[in-house]
């Protein structure tokens, strides 16, 4: 259970890490925030259809639609600013990540696939909201795009608390 | 000249009335109307305090849709889109904690008073 959460520490590990190291630039912030909303919205799908408790299931549905919203307005506002984002090794990480956990949780199954789906979820959303505070938004230089990373910054830390309350119950 | 005054000084007494009784009704009567913001997962004010008649409008300003959920089961709205909102007229007078269905960390008071 515990190996399927090591695959995202380590990807967002690099993001977190690596974005402190360096200046990231707002195309890169928003190839980021759209990579991470993007595995999250994917994980999310597979989970609304193999997930066999009703609890992890309404939690996937919840992460597909509420990181489809977020990458709706990350969309909007590139488009709007004329921006293309630029993929970077963090982006990249992340998807790298994103498949191998998916890789995963196609081979697990019933309570194994919920325990391991929503370890994840609790890896993801910590590493993301971490990444969020350290990185993200003190690199953010255009005024909309660190309004958006605020905004959204909340309802990561509510995923968060949502997985953790999931973990503790699946767990018993 | 008076005769010609007269007829002004009682259309303002009027007005001046009517705008008197417009603001009291506004400011004191019932049916104020108050706004609540769901943005960034949170309600703002979180708190609210109303008198019975009174309605409370929520309008979401999210990116993603919220509920506004009474714990008491007094209301719920269901699902409210992005830039759409749901309005809840009070009632009889009590404290109702709610929180939003898909967003356990988000809660709100509304007090009815």
């Amino acid at each position: 259970m515990k190996k399927a959460g090591i695959t995202w520490a380590l990807a967002l590990s690099l993001v977190a890490g690596g974005a402190l190291a360096q200046t990231l630039n707002d195309a890169q912030i928003a190839a980021i925030t759209v990579a991470a909303n993007q595995v999250d919205i994917d994980a999310g799908k597979l989970a609304k259809s193999k997930a066999s408790n009703k609890e992890v299931k309404d939690f996937a549905e919840r992460m597909v639609t509420d990181h489809t919203g977020v990458n709706k307005s990350a969309h909007d506002l590139t488009k709007k600013l004329k921006m293309k984002p630029e993929e970077n090794s963090d982006s990249k990480a992340l998807k790298t990540g994103g498949d191998e956990n998916m890789k995963k949780l196609k081979g697990l199954k019933g309570a194994d696939f919920d325990r391991a789906y929503i370890d994840q979820e609790v890896t993801f959303h910590q590493t993301v909201l971490d990444t969020i505070d350290k990185s993200l938004i003190p690199n953010a230089k255009n005024e909309e795009l660190k309004a958006l990373l605020t905004k959204t910054r909340p309802a990561i830390a509510d995923h968060l608390e949502h997985a953790k309350k999931l973990q503790a119950s699946l767990g018993k | 000249m008076l005769e010609f005054i007269r007829p002004l000084h009682a259309a303002a007494l009027v007005a001046a009335a009517a705008f008197l009784l417009a603001t009291a009704a506004q400011a004191a009567g019932p049916g104020t109307r108050h706004t609540v913001v769901m943005e960034g997962t949170r309600f703002d004010p979180p708190e609210l305090t109303v008198r019975p008649g009174d309605t409370v409008v929520w309008v979401n300003r999210d990116l993603f849709p919220h509920t506004v959920t009474a714990q008491s089961g007094a209301f719920d709205s269901g699902s409210i889109a992005p830039d759409k909102s749901w309005k809840y007229r009070a009632r009889k007078a009590g404290v109702l904690p709610y929180f939003c269905a898909f967003h356990p960390s988000m809660k709100g008071t509304l007090r009815v008073e």
